[in-house]
């Protein structure tokens, strides 16, 4: 392969949040001065409080909100897989219907998109639902549509967005293993969850983010030496 | 184009099983039938009647459809953050918004096309036989829904609010049956006057041009029917395009 190796790099980024209404503009913060940079390859956490600015991180990576100031580098969108907090498609198609939308708007070549559609059900554990109506679907059988869209068109960089919110134990333990293939594939994972064992279990480096700051940055052997773990290394740091 | 063609056929499907859709078409097949009494008022001109109702009622329900699908459709794809997942892809925002349009333009067509069958199949009961301009006349009402409905898209990109840019597309519907009039009296008007009303010529679509009711010929050609659409649509999207490419999500 020809790809050069990549990395997201957020450089003394800050978001600030403006509203106007009658006139008078209000700010709110978003994210305060983050520099941060997760090379290819790693399983990166993001944890934080609600409100700490987990997801505006993520929008800023994805290009869904601009930054204030500082610069966001983000490699080619046709290299992100996205999965977002309670994904929504449209209900009126099936899974298939739907990862072949996605897939076409990813440029996945028309050869290739059956084979793969197939492979990512499989992967997800939809493969017999998937000619049923997404509007019928559970909460978490759409969050298996939904990281199933994100990685359809084998991206290097996954980012996902509370991944296990509203899953079940057995589907929980089912997607943490479908992560960790795809960390032993080499993909860049960016994770955040309020679920600190998931986050210790798969990833490499955590971030904590407190009141929209990058206030710790937490290595694997950190949290692994630690006597309370991760849980208290993060505790510590929010407080 | 192929993202646009993409976005364009997804949102078509999309219309085409909303329940919105459906009951606009069942009570515009109603309201088409209950026309029926309305013919029975005049004797003598029962077919001019229905002829008149049926097109003028079909215009009105096309506009209200595109119109709240235009002020709608991109507000609630950013409230069930549907847009996320295909604007985090290599799609780009005017390609997104284009699509969407076209979507919405292609459902508005099927609608009034099925409203346009069962009007004629009343007119044909009451012994009417087809002839040309009743083609020049829907195409009309069409290209009158679709450039409102661009102005519409320009507006819903402008405004968070759905109401209002739903209100001011139709004001921009109402005035621009009134564009020779105000060209009038932007001639009449004293400078002061004349400024805005300029503006206002420029901006509200010349709707009067696709009017065929008033008059026993075309004005224009027919190419220009399309050009115009064409062009007036197309700078309202561009426009649009340009905003939403700002736009955060």
């Amino acid at each position: 392969m020809s790809e050069k190796p990549f990395s997201l790099e957020f450089s003394k980024v800050t978001k600030t949040y403006s509203r106007s209404h009658l006139g008078r503009t209000t700010y709110s913060r978003g994210i305060v001065d983050l520099s941060l940079s997760i090379p290819e390859g790693e399983s990166f956490g993001l944890l934080g409080l609600n409100g700490s600015g987990k997801t505006t991180t993520f929008k800023l990576a994805l290009g869904l909100l601009r930054a204030t100031s500082g610069d966001v580098r983000v490699p080619d969108l046709s290299q992100v897989g996205f999965l977002p907090e309670l994904p929504c498609f449209y209900s009126f198609l099936t899974p298939r219907e739907s990862l072949r939308f996605y897939g076409r708007l990813s440029g996945l070549p028309e050869q290739a998109m059956a084979a793969r559609i197939e492979e990512v059900l499989s992967l997800v554990g939809l493969s017999a639902q998937g000619d049923r109506r997404l509007g019928e679907f559970s909460k978490g059988m759409v969050q298996r549509v939904g990281l199933a869209q994100a990685i359809l068109h084998d991206p290097r960089l996954i980012i996902l967005d509370e991944p296990v919110s509203g899953l079940d134990p057995l589907a929980i333990k089912e997607f943490r293993d479908l992560l960790g293939t795809l960390r032993e594939k080499g993909k860049t994972l960016v994770v955040s969850s309020h679920s600190i064992s998931e986050v210790e279990k798969l990833c490499d480096r955590v971030g904590v983010l407190k009141e929209g700051r990058l206030a710790r940055l937490i290595p694997h052997k950190e949290w692994d030496s630690a006597p309370e773990g991760l849980e208290g290394l993060f505790v510590e740091t929010v407080r | 184009m192929k993202n646009v063609l993409l976005l364009a056929l997804t949102g078509w499907r999309e219309n085409l099983r909303s329940r919105f859709f459906l009951l606009s078409v069942a009570f515009a097949g109603v309201f088409l039938y209950m026309s029926l009494l309305l013919g029975v008022l005049a004797v003598e001109q029962e077919v001019r009647v229905l002829y008149d109702f049926g097109l003028g009622f079909i215009e009105l329900m096309g506009l209200a459809g595109a119109l709240y699908g235009a002020v709608t459709i991109i507000l609630h794809e950013m409230e069930t953050k549907t847009i996320y997942l295909i604007l985090t892809r290599p799609v780009s925002r005017g390609e997104y918004l284009l699509g969407r349009f076209l979507g919405l333009m292609l459902s508005v067509l099927a609608s009034m096309v099925l409203m346009a069958v069962f009007h004629l199949a009343i007119l044909a009961a009451k012994g009417w036989r087809w002839t040309d301009p009743y083609a020049l006349a829907f195409l009309g009402a069409y290209l009158k829904v679709f450039v409102t409905s661009a102005l519409a898209t320009f507006l819903a990109v402008f405004s968070s609010s759905a109401l209002t840019a739903g209100v001011l597309a139709a004001v921009g519907w109402t005035l621009g049956h009134f564009l020779p009039e105000i060209r009038f009296l932007v001639q009449r008007a004293s400078v002061l006057a004349a400024a805005p009303l300029a503006a206002l010529s420029w901006i509200v679509p010349d709707l009067q041009l696709y009017n065929l009711r008033d008059r026993a010929a075309l004005e224009a050609p027919l190419w220009w029917w399309f050009a115009y659409a064409a062009l007036y649509s197309a700078v309202w999207l561009v426009l649009g395009r340009s905003l939403f490419r700002r736009k955060e999500f």
